[in-house]
């Protein structure tokens, strides 16, 4: 409302000289309205564009740093976890070393017991083969001692004797069939 | 139609003080340099610019041209936003001033020079006589040569002069003319008015060429003697 009245007054009084120069104004005026009109919100969105890359990139930096220190907090409550499992572990690797320990001590025990054995088998044997040869040295010897001590005599008598049985047995036999 | 065509071309007086400087100071202020990251848009737009501008004007230097950057970038700059200011009506641009063009481009060209003659002072006196030249024509090449770098400041100057006052002129030669079509022959001032809209989108465009090829020029010599 001003406006209008100010410029009608101005026009009218000639405070404000109606020359080349309006037309010049109003032609660049024209021009300017047209190319704002037109490419204004092209060039604001792209201006917009390049302040959110800014806070973008800001942004990215800090959510990397962020998802990084996440990352390493879990890693080290894993950690934690690991250490607590541990005991378990050297429990288990303990009684594992227990259990071959004891094993192979039975086994030398075993060996020790066997090695043993041989040894007292083989005097048992040993002893065995004298016990015999001792035996039959004097089944030898009381058999030779035997056979010398039977006189002429007493082997004629014993074989007279052995020829009568034989003859008696003869005699039975033959009447048996 | 009251006073001649050239009196937007005299130095602004107001009551009787010159405010010329405040004119040419005037453009600074349109180009904001906050130090924070995220910015309006203006100063988003104007930092992209200034970015790209000067990674394909300095991208052919070395790294003693590259020291000129902030020079060549505030060329530009200044050059480019006064010549835009000067199409607004009733204003004055300190560029149509040839003291003015002229002060800033005898400083600059003769900076390359001298820097050219210190540094590479062989290689800058060879440049005076242009390779495969026959052996007669050698003295006259030399003057030549010597009257072409010589010639550079002052065509430089010129040349923006020339060429924004020109534009200016012709802006306002079609205003008038449109204006007094106006009351003979109302189309005949419609088609004018077309042309004068025509010229001033070739005005803008003038407007930013001309700094660039300034700028441009500046720092081809610069290139020539680092």
């Amino acid at each position: 409302m001003l406006g209008t009245g100010l410029l009608l007054y101005m026009l009218s009084k000639e405070i404000y000289v109606v020359n080349h120069e309006t037309i010049a104004g109003a032609s660049t005026l024209i021009v300017l309205i047209y190319a704002i009109r037109k490419f204004g919100p092209q060039v604001g969105a792209f201006a917009d564009k390049l302040n959110e890359e800014k806070v973008a990139k800001a942004q990215e930096v800090k959510d990397t740093a962020i998802n990084s220190l996440k990352q390493a907090i879990a890693d080290e409550n894993k950690e934690q976890w690991r250490v607590e499992g541990r005991n378990y572990l050297f429990d288990a690797k303990r009684s594992n070393v227990v259990m071959l320990l004891e094993t192979n001590y039975r086994e030398r025990l075993l060996h020790v017991y066997e090695e043993v054995k041989k040894r007292l088998d083989y005097q048992v044997n040993l002893q065995h083969v004298i016990f015999r040869r001792e035996q039959e040295h004097m089944v030898n010897w009381v058999e030779k001692n035997v056979i010398q001590s039977l006189t002429a005599q007493q082997e004629k008598e014993s074989i007279a004797k052995c020829i009568a049985d034989l003859k008696v047995l003869s005699k039975a036999t033959h009447a048996s069939l | 139609m009251n006073e001649n065509l050239f009196a937007s071309f005299t130095t602004p007086m107001m009551m009787g003080v010159p405010i010329v400087v405040l004119i040419i100071i005037f453009p600074s202020i349109l180009f904001p340099s906050p130090n924070r990251l995220i910015n309006n848009r203006l100063a988003t737009v104007q930092q992209w610019l200034i970015q790209l501008v000067s990674k394909h004007m300095l991208s052919i230097h070395n790294y003693k041209g590259q020291t000129w950057a902030l020079m060549l970038m505030s060329l530009i700059l200044f050059i480019g936003s006064t010549n835009l200011l000067g199409l607004l009506p009733h204003s004055f641009t300190p560029t149509t001033q040839l003291s003015m063009n002229l002060g800033m481009a005898i400083p600059l060209w003769a900076g390359t020079v001298v820097m050219g003659f210190r540094h590479k002072t062989k290689a800058s006196l060879a440049h005076f006589l242009p390779q495969g030249t026959p052996l007669p024509l050698i003295p006259m090449l030399v003057i030549i040569e010597t009257i072409s770098l010589f010639i550079q400041p002052v065509a430089l100057a010129v040349r923006l002069t020339a060429n924004i006052t020109a534009g200016h002129l012709l802006i306002h030669l079609i205003g008038g003319a449109t204006l007094v079509l106006m009351n003979i022959n109302p189309v005949t001032a419609l088609i004018t008015f077309i042309i004068l809209i025509l010229l001033t989108i070739l005005e803008l465009a003038v407007a930013l060429i001309q700094a660039y090829v300034f700028t441009l020029l500046v720092s081809l010599y610069l290139h020539d003697n680092t």
